[in-house]
């Protein structure tokens, strides 16, 4: 049943997608995907996606460390750790086109920095420089819950004996701190090259005619000149470089993962690591990209309640007026979606997650790793191949509901299956023999020990459908319809339109309704004591 | 309700070893434990004794052999449905349930009305001194108070038996000493038939009607713990359990009573399980540490040089030199003379009664 389900939307799609780029008419025809490898507009595409994910990759992972290694290492008080959190977490929860629109409100033509400030004229905000500043800030909280963990895992006795054989603060950072990291950094670093190759949203708004990117060029291939091959076939060219960093970083994790948690936990002792005069610069540097964030994400407040950003400052709520009379279709439809796609991500997630876990069964490995594939492909991928292998009967189910619905829960459920696993890992199987040494049968054992246990893996799961069927773009615009719509759709709408108003108030709405639901969320998490606590943090681990 | 017996007949158990291949982690175990009675299983890690109880439990399905619980057949029988309360080492603590829903889970798995679920978990929390405690969560408790929760949950149900797999093994040493007389005292109460493992031989001596030392997947030798200690059948058993040392001998004569022999120029009675050896052949002496005496030098009995005296308390241990043999002596303190190390003793062998092991046991 579940690998039916499986075969169909992950693999079926994938393969669709893959016979469209190589097959002609039913004959191998690889022609295709020859000229566009030989295509130098298309190479300098894979090219310049590369070489921002690179880039991307490396500043994120370093921003994230900055902010790690001060958030668990510099004894900062609470207050402060908090606002780190925050800071990382706003940009998770947000639509994609956030720190976008922000950048253009501020250094755009008629930005409020560029022009209003400082008096100039024609700036061209658009390309590398500004796609790999916005895809930065929106992708390092990626690496920040990567290497929180890793850093908080160290124990700091390992330290204390490093300064007991006479090393130096920078010494221990440079030979013990940074080494132990170094399978958290590469980690990181994966991830967030990831993350970034499979951005759309970002590149398709501030990258502009000079810098194009893999993405966006199929992207554009399929809505503007209706070329389902040409997308299959740049979806496949991107597919190469995103499933080997899919399956390297597989291969990372399960090797090295462990190595941090070192078992026997020492006394429990100060951490020393970081000199008292050493905090404050530290701080700086991370509270210099929270104003940043800030300051985003007030304009965009500011965008949606004046007339027209740069231009026209009066007060007004015509925007908000605007997005819940002609634009109340698509957050009935968001929300409806996001509530179908709520309870079934859940529930699939805990379901694979405990299979996984605790039963023995041929191809478990296999069902594993076909379950991470929606979620580690770029969504444009997915998206793409969702509509070509569903376009056509028997299985058309083109402009419905339900192809969203799976998208979402196929895509985003993976969270749910690894906090699952997680949970289950620290569930000792003696709990499980101590029931059925009491008389319960295995049905009773699941109902009244292991399910109560994983419930928390349920309600992050749950969330974590939610919050990207709230805020997700790359996957699902391919598959929208006069029919069901979405919100996030509607803001690229108003964007490409310029109709910046709208679009910031849907923003805001977007973040509204996410941290309201969130917090819902996390209070009845706290309702259930478990044996690991679930940090809202792997809620929002992507 | 009156206690029934348990009976083991030949019970294997294979697993696959990464290194090693197919290995036995239990092979042709037979065992039966008389109804009440208090049988533990003792032996280093890894010699079967916990898989043995997990067959005992159903939690493990052996491969050959066959589980009686009385007179019933239970080897095809789920765990679930073999009445046994069962003690784990982690405790196994439901960690989202409260004290009173833990111990009263099994209850209510029989469907028993609430107010005998309140009665009954109010009378085992209020026997293992836990009374109040109904609304704690198992984190919020104590490792000693976590067990005592433990044995509750396993014993309001009224098993057929108890099955203990070391359950002590996580408490700090006083606590484990009270605990042991607390299971011992409860199961005597009870009148349950019980089998506890354990790798700690003092802790199988203070607890148990009868030890069954396991190694390498089999039983090696069942018996009372005097019995054992005194007449080990072999070196593993006299290394395992206690202190000793195995000091070469030849058989001299044999006859009804027992085997005399002959250890550095002295003689001595011994007592040789069967079959009895013949004159002339070697063996080697059981001897404890504590039943060798010593006296200044130029006594009878072999020389020796005191090399090392480690001061206990309310004993001291020597090793002492004895032509190329290393003896332990154990003297207790009191009356006692103390010699130094360097100094030049007399080792006093026990007489008679001393334990004998054959060339290769």
């Amino acid at each position: 049943m579940l690998w039916a389900c499986l075969a169909l939307f992950v693999l079926f799609p994938l393969a669709a997608l893959v016979a469209r780029a190589f097959f002609e008419g039913g004959r191998f025809a690889p022609g295709a995907l020859v000229a566009v490898v030989r295509d130098p507009n298309h190479l300098r595409a894979f090219g310049n996606s590369v070489l921002l994910a690179g880039l991307v990759g490396a500043a994120g992972t370093a921003l994230g460390f900055l902010f790690a290694f001060t958030a668990v290492r510099a004894n900062l008080p609470r207050p402060w750790a908090w606002v780190l959190d925050a800071t990382a977490v706003l940009p998770l929860i947000s639509p994609p086109f956030t720190t976008a629109i922000a950048i253009i409100f501020s250094f755009g033509p008629r930005g409020l920095v560029t022009y209003q400030l400082l008096g100039l004229k024609g700036v061209g905000v658009y390309g590398l420089g500004s796609t790999f500043a916005a895809e930065t800030l929106t992708y390092f909280p990626i690496a920040y819950l990567t290497l929180k963990p890793v850093l908080a895992a160290l124990d700091p006795n390992v330290e204390d004996m490093a300064f007991s054989l006479g090393s130096s603060r920078a010494r221990v950072f440079r030979t013990v701190t940074l080494p132990l990291t170094v399978p958290g950094l590469g980690n990181a670093f994966l991830l967030v090259f990831a993350a970034s190759l499979a951005d759309f949203a970002t590149p398709l708004i501030l990258a502009g005619n000079d810098f194009p990117v893999l993405p966006t060029q199929a992207y554009l291939q399929i809505t503007g000149l209706f070329d389902f091959k040409g997308g299959a076939v740049l979806s496949f060219v991107l597919l190469v470089p995103a499933f080997a960093v899919f399956l390297l970083q597989r291969a990372w994790v399960g090797r090295r993962y462990y190595v941090t948690v070192s078992g026997k936990v020492g006394a429990q002792t100060a951490v020393k690591s970081v000199a008292a005069w050493a905090r404050w610069p530290l701080l700086a540097g991370c509270l210099t990209v929270t104003v940043v964030i800030a300051w985003f994400y007030a304009l965009l407040a500011y965008a949606s309640l004046v007339v027209a950003l740069g231009a026209n400052h009066a007060w007004t709520v015509v925007h908000y007026r605007v997005i819940f009379t002609e634009g109340v279709k698509a957050i009935r439809d968001t929300l409806i979606i996001a509530a179908l796609g709520m309870p079934l991500g859940g529930l699939y997630g805990i379901l694979l997650g405990y299979l996984v876990a605790r039963k023995v069964f041929p191809g478990r490995r296999a069902m594993e790793l076909v379950s991470m594939v929606n979620y580690a492909l770029p969504g444009t991928i997915v998206g793409i191949a969702y509509l070509i292998a569903f376009n056509d009967p028997p299985l058309a189910l083109t402009g419905t509901a339900l192809i969203i619905v799976a998208c979402y829960v196929f895509r985003y459920s993976p969270t749910g299956i690894r906090t699952t696993v997680a949970l289950l890992q620290q569930i000792d199987p003696s709990l499980e023999e101590a029931s059925s040494s009491l008389g319960a049968g295995s049905a009773t054992t699941f109902r009244r020990v292991t399910l109560p246990l994983i419930l928390p893996a349920f309600f992050a799961g749950l969330g974590v459908v939610f919050i990207r069927s709230m805020t997700a773009i790359s996957a699902t615009i391919f598959l929208i319809s006069i029919n069901w719509t979405l919100i996030t759709v509607r803001i690229l709408e108003n964007m490409t339109e310029l109709s910046l108003g709208p679009a910031a108030a849907f923003s805001m709405l977007v973040v509204a309704i996410v941290v309201v639901v969130m917090a819902a969320l996390s209070r009845l998490l706290r309702q259930f004591r478990t044996p690991g606590r679930v940090m809202v943090a792997s809620l929002l681990g992507g | 309700m009156s206690a029934i017996g348990i009976r083991l007949e030949r019970l294997s158990k294979r697993f696959h070893h990464r290194v090693q291949g197919e290995v036995f982690a239990a092979r042709d175990v037979s065992l039966t434990v008389a109804a009440g009675e208090f049988v533990t299983l003792l032996g280093p890690s890894g010699c079967g004794k916990t898989t043995t109880l997990r067959m005992i439990a159903g939690f493990e399905t052996p491969d050959a052999g066959r589980v009686f619980i009385g007179d019933e057949d239970v080897t095809a029988v789920m765990a679930n449905r073999r009445n046994i309360g069962f003690v784990f080492q982690n405790y196994a603590l439901f960690p989202h349930l409260t004290v009173f829903e833990n111990v009263a889970y099994g209850l209510r798995v029989q469907g028993r009305p609430t107010a005998e679920v309140g009665r009954r978990v109010g009378d085992v929390l209020t026997l293992v001194g836990l009374q109040g405690y109904d609304r704690q969560f198992p984190q919020q408790l104590s490792g000693g108070e976590q067990q005592r929760v433990a044995l509750a949950r396993a014993i309001v149900i009224r098993p057929r038996v108890l099955l203990f797999d070391e359950p002590l093994s996580n408490l700090d040493a006083q606590l484990r000493v009270r605990m042991r007389s607390e299971i011992r005292a409860l199961q005597q109460a009870l009148s349950i038939t019980a089998v506890y493992v354990t790798h700690d031989q003092e802790e199988a001596m203070a607890i148990s009607d009868r030890i069954a030392v396991m190694n390498r997947g089999s039983i090696v030798q069942e018996g009372g713990a005097e019995t054992l200690y005194a007449r080990p059948a072999s070196e593993f058993v006299a290394r395992f359990i206690g202190r000793v040392n195995l000091v070469s001998a030849r058989v001299v004569a044999v006859d009804a009573a027992g085997v005399e022999v002959e250890v550095a120029g002295h003689r001595l009675r011994a007592v040789a399980p069967p079959p009895a050896p013949a004159p002339g052949d070697t063996v080697r002496l059981v001897l404890r540490p504590e039943t060798i005496e010593l006296a200044p030098a130029g006594g009878a009995g072999p020389a020796g040089i005191v090399t090392e005296r480690t001061f206990l308390g309310e004993k001291a241990e020597y090793q002492v030199r004895v032509g190329d043999e290393m003896l332990q002596v154990t003297r207790y303190s009191g009356a006692a003379p103390r010699f130094a190390p360097g100094s030049a003793v007399t080792v006093r062998l026990p007489a008679e009664g001393v334990g004998l092991l054959r060339e290769g046991a």
